[in-house]
């Protein structure tokens, strides 16, 4: 059964975290511009830690949302990094290089720890 | 006419035969059914995960690019063993067309300056999944093979 892609967004320590859950596939455009929107939205969020513990499946075209977030993140001066990518999904983002350009950490505590500053 | 780019497989052990409805999103079920036929055929799980992905993105790319998203139009796939490998044929009715995506390759330095577009990853993704892939068109079918190797799997 399709899980339709899902977004919560939440600030720690000035970085913008967006947990995604579900299907990363072209059905998650507007979920994803509309996470990022809200991310960004008021706030300096220096860094955007994209979550993917609860996505299930990521597509080519899923692949090019995520460039598409990054290509806008770049043009803002923003950092992305990625938490929570399965092996195989972690593979995939070495294949297509995205992991030169999103630094990948193991898991969200983890990612957080490293690029949140201190929280308010 | 019929324009063979590739000889024809060879015989194995049909594991399944089933078609799709050229829907958006039925690459899952594809996908679903061929992780179930090959269960048994000794690839290791990261191995099996790579498998599906080209699954996924060759079934979109038939429903796609080669049915045109026609629901009554079907996509064919088709599981075999033949010794240590895993062909998994994906067969649409567009005749000749791409696999998937733009015929250069996709680089994510370029497509984050804008030279290129941000999507064309599916024919680069099965590529680099699966051990083989071959292509051939007869007629208003045009089949997409993917061959996974299972003999000494270690990864």
């Amino acid at each position: 059964m399709k899980r339709t892609c899902t977004a919560t967004v939440h600030e720690v320590g000035g970085a913008a975290v967006i947990e995604l859950t579900g299907e990363v596939d072209g059905g998650a455009a507007g979920t994803l511009n509309a996470a990022y929107d809200q991310a960004v939205t008021g706030g300096a969020a220096g860094t955007l830690v994209l979550d993917f513990a609860a996505v299930d499946y990521i597509n080519s075209t899923g692949i090019a949302l995520i460039v598409s977030v990054l290509a806008r993140a770049r043009s803002e001066r923003r950092a992305v990094v990625a938490s929570g990518l399965s092996a195989h999904y972690r593979e995939i983002f070495d294949i297509t290089r995205l992991s030169d350009f999103i630094e990948v950490f193991a898991d969200l505590d983890t990612a957080v720890s490293q690029v949140a500053g201190p929280a308010a | 006419m019929t324009s063979l780019t590739q000889p024809a497989r060879p015989p194995g052990r049909r594991l399944a035969a089933f078609a799709v409805a050229s829907e958006p999103g039925n690459e899952r079920l594809a996908l679903d059914q061929v992780a179930a036929a090959v269960a048994s055929s000794g690839l290791t799980p990261a191995r099996l995960e790579r498998l599906k992905t080209a699954v996924a993105e060759a079934t979109m790319n038939a429903i796609e690019h080669g049915n045109l998203g026609q629901p009554d139009v079907p996509v064919d796939v088709e599981v075999i063993q033949d010794g240590a490998d895993i062909i998994v044929a994906i067969t649409d009715l567009g005749g000749e067309h791409q696999p998937a995506g733009p015929a250069e390759e996709p680089d994510l330095a370029l497509k984050l300056d804008g030279v290129q577009r941000a999507r064309g990853w599916g024919l680069f993704l099965i590529r680099n999944m699966v051990d083989g892939m071959q292509v051939r068109t007869d007629g208003q079918r045009h089949t997409v093979e993917l061959t996974m190797r299972s003999e000494g799997d270690q990864t």
